[in-house]
């Protein structure tokens, strides 16, 4: 034993894997030293043994039918992406078998605008919270390979595996505590990976994002309240016997009159991987639109990042299109990305453009493979997180898909107070930029928080449908320092409880009784008639302190809405996609009649095909 | 143009075909690990060739782990419902492992008898012939602790057959 034999880089060495500096530095000692060397002429010899063996070994072989099927399907060559679905106006862009792609996660900095709140409570009397068993299970087995990626490019999207959030039993714990979610990216990679052909992978299915995809009528707020609540309690399509609890918050309407200046940087990935048709061509359409929208006191910059960074366009008022859009124009790609540089001129010229008490924004365009060059990734997080503080918001348009990294966006988005939001088409990001520009843009309440507790007396069981990433201890309920989810004009939210009322069926074999103590006992509020209280916090924009807000959801014999059970479908389609535990008796065609059991708008009409399609492919 | 693409997907299998069902064997029971590798090169088929080349065998080793861990996890389901050993693979269990190991030579069976994370490490080294930095993606490690591992892997085996040889190793090496 010696100091030679333990030194890891003796195998790194023999393995190739020393270069630069550590490499010179390494043989620089193995000059000096003979055990060094001694050692790696050890390990080189070992290798060699090893590569022998593995060379000597009987070679493992598929089996003939196998090998035929490859042998066939290969001749075959790549299937044609089936595109049986409209939306296909944009044909020109659907050349390569790899859609067109783009996400926005947005964060949003609000107005100034001070919405005094009307019965709401100020944090004070603080409850008691214990950390709910689903913080734990939203941990997730999150394992499906990170292929964020230097230079290496794969012709896989990366999504982080997770679990759905399981059956809770009140008695256990009545809570269920989480932060609300407006990113609607999910719904996005879904039917792109559907019109391509192929089943999404379940870590790229996210329930909620689907159900928040599509607009419901949920009524406008009252009085200065930011959003509304509100509660429509039915059958759960999929579970004869379980009740179905949809919250949906509405946040309020914002004329466009009354938005504040605007600021906006656009940081635009030009390295080589972005020249395909559906990258850079149609992420100049998508900011196309945007601009469309400015005018004289808003303010516009441009920065280019490839193999170096550079300015494309001074910040330029938002009446001056021709220059701004010629700019955009002009952008063409070429070398590699180096987005750490650019990232830092974007904030520079963010601060030079700023826009008192308006809306300060870098919206970085990228095929979500995004290099910050010399930074790491959290050290980019920190710089957005520091960034936000002084009042300049990070946005994140990404483009393309094959190497898409879903969960690096997803993840900067939560952390950077952002909503996120994946373009797949022209369509969507005329959704995105054009059609709730305001709720994109304009944050009207942040943190917002959400903390349903269940009465005993009407529920047995319940579990929270999608927002696995979402889920929040108890006490961070209470705790204004924890970070959450914010709401932009017009947008809505909404979530989904699956109910199993009391005395209906058990859904597992539960727990043994406790031996030191009785469960719960119901205080005398646990009335029957009350399903549940529904608890939120939310703080203004400019806000520090969480102001609260409670509801209480009764359930009721009345017919399901047509927005029910168009939720209830969008739920049903994600867990058929999951293969998740508890879809049920749920099948497509239940879906198909489901969502199309009421009035169909152009998206919805676009759902039910995509559930067909989705029908086709299964698995 | 679809005879270019046959043949490279052909030519594919006929190169890493015995590395991936070894590898797809590390995280696999042996009949599954067919399956998982014939699903792979399935994949290869519909993929673009442009959006692999340069990089077929990290590509191929990381569809190939996609496709043993959901292969995994849906016998673990499995197997939670009915009871554990029944369906257990029958060139699995300790006995026939043993026996396998007696008909390999020492340094194969020094390498069977790695733990399932080196051995995982070294297979995409050796026989993928991969990267750090793709290991440590398909393992979802850092790139430092790829080496680690590897560098654990091989002093392991050469603890191995010395034991087995009671000679300590000490082989005529290349000149570094």
């Amino acid at each position: 034993m010696n100091a030679a034999h333990e030194d890891p880089r003796v195998t790194d060495y023999a393995l190739g894997e020393l270069s630069g500096e550590e490499l010179a530095r390494f043989e620089a000692e193995l000059a000096e030293s003979e055990l060094l060397r001694e050692e790696v002429v050890n390990v080189e010899s070992t290798l060699s043994a090893l590569r022998d063996e593995l060379g000597s070994e009987p070679k493992p072989r598929l089996e003939a039918p196998q090998r035929e099927r490859i042998a066939l399907q290969a001749s075959q060559g790549a299937a044609r992406p089936k595109r049986g679905l409209r939306a296909v106006a944009f044909a020109a862009m659907t050349v390569t078998a790899a859609a067109a792609g783009a996400l926005l996660f947005v964060s949003t900095q609000g107005r100034r605008a001070e919405v005094a709140s009307v019965a709401t409570d100020k944090l004070e009397g603080k409850e008691k919270g214990n950390v709910g068993p689903r913080a734990l299970a939203s941990a997730a087995s999150a394992q499906d390979l990170p292929m964020a990626g230097q230079g290496q490019r794969f012709n896989r999207d990366a999504y982080d595996a997770f679990s759905d959030n399981p059956f809770v039993r009140v008695a256990t714990d009545p809570r269920s505590t989480f932060s609300i979610d407006v990113d609607t990216a999910s719904y996005s990679l879904v039917r792109r990976h559907l019109r391509d052909g192929q089943l999404p992978p379940k870590g790229a299915v996210r329930i909620e994002e689907m159900i928040n995809y599509f607009t419901y009528a949920y009524p406008e707020p009252t009085g200065d309240r930011p959003f509304s609540v509100s509660s429509e309690v039915g059958a759960a399509p999929w579970a004869p016997g379980h009740r179905l609890l949809k919250l949906g918050l509405k946040g309020k309407h914002v004329a466009p009159t009354e938005v504040p200046g605007t600021n906006l940087v656009f940081l635009v990935d030009t390295s080589g991987s972005m020249s395909d048709e559906n990258k850079l061509p149609l992420l100049k359409q998508a900011f196309s639109l945007l601009v469309q929208q400015l005018d004289a006191v808003d303010r516009v910059s441009i920065v280019a990042y490839a193999g170096s960074a550079g300015t494309v366009l001074p910040p330029t008022p938002g009446d001056q299109k021709a220059t701004i859009l010629g700019a955009l124009d002009r952008l063409s790609s070429g070398g590699s990305t180096n987005g750490g540089e650019g990232i830092q001129l974007a904030y520079e010229l963010a601060k030079q453009g700023f826009v008192k008490g308006g809306i300060n924004r870098v919206l970085l365009a990228t095929d979500g493979d995004f290099n910050v060059g010399v930074t790491s990734q959290s050290d980019l997080v920190d710089l957005v997180e520091q960034k936000a503080k002084t009042g300049v918001f990070l946005s994140v348009l990404g483009f393309g898909a094959g190497n898409f990294n879903d969960s690096t966006m997803e993840k900067l988005a939560d952390k950077g107070n952002g909503n996120y939001a994946y373009i797949d088409t022209l369509n969507e990001a005329k959704k995105v930029l054009v059609e709730q520009a305001t709720g994109t843009l304009m944050t009207i309440a942040k943190d917002v928080k959400i903390q349903i507790e269940l009465n005993p007396a009407e529920v047995s069981e319940f579990r929270l449908i999608g927002y696995e990433n979402r889920v929040l201890a108890h006490q961070d309920f209470n705790d204004d320092k924890k970070d959450a989810g914010e709401i932009g004009a017009d947008h809505t939210v909404t979530a989904l409880y699956e109910i199993v009322p009391a005395g209906g069926t058990p859904t597992g074999p539960g727990t043994d009784p406790l031996k030191y103590q009785a469960p719960g006992t119901p205080s005398g509020k646990a009335v029957r008639g009350e399903l549940a209280t529904v608890k939120l916090r939310y703080k203004l924009p400019a806000g520090s302190e969480s102001q609260l807000m409670e509801v209480v959801v009764r359930d009721t014999d009345a017919r399901e809405s047509d927005d029910f059970r168009f939720a209830a479908a969008v739920a049903e389609l994600g867990m058929l996609l999951r293969d998740s535990p508890h879809k049920g008796s749920s099948s497509y065609a239940d879906t198909v009649r489901l969502a199309s059991s009421g009035e169909l708008d152009e998206r919805r009409r676009e759902f039910v095909e995509l559930v067909r399609a989705a029908e086709r492919l299964k698995r | 143009m679809q005879d270019g693409k046959s043949r490279w997907v052909m030519e594919a299998l006929t190169r890493y075909e015995a590395a991936l069902l070894r590898y797809a064997a590390t995280l696999v029971d042996r009949a599954q690990a067919k399956d998982v590798v014939q699903e792979t090169f399935l994949e290869l088929c519909k993929a673009e060739r442009e959006a692999v080349e340069g990089h077929l065998a990290a590509w191929l080793f990381t569809v190939c782990k996609h496709r043993a861990v959901d292969a995994s996890r849906k016998t673990q389901r499995l197997r939670s419902l009915e009871d554990a050993d029944v369906n257990e693979a029958p060139d699995s269990g300790p006995i026939k492992k043993l026996e396998r190991r007696q008909t390999l030579s020492r340094v194969g069976a020094a390498l069977e008898a790695l733990p399932e994370r080196e051995r995982e490490a070294l297979l995409l080294k050796l026989d993928g012939g991969l990267s750090y930095k793709e290991i440590a993606r398909i393992m979802g490690l850092s790139t430092s602790n790829v080496g680690f591992i590897l560098h654990t892997a091989i002093k392991r085996i050469q603890r191995e057959i010395a034991r087995d040889s009671e000679l300590p190793v000490r082989t005529a090496g290349r000149t570094s």
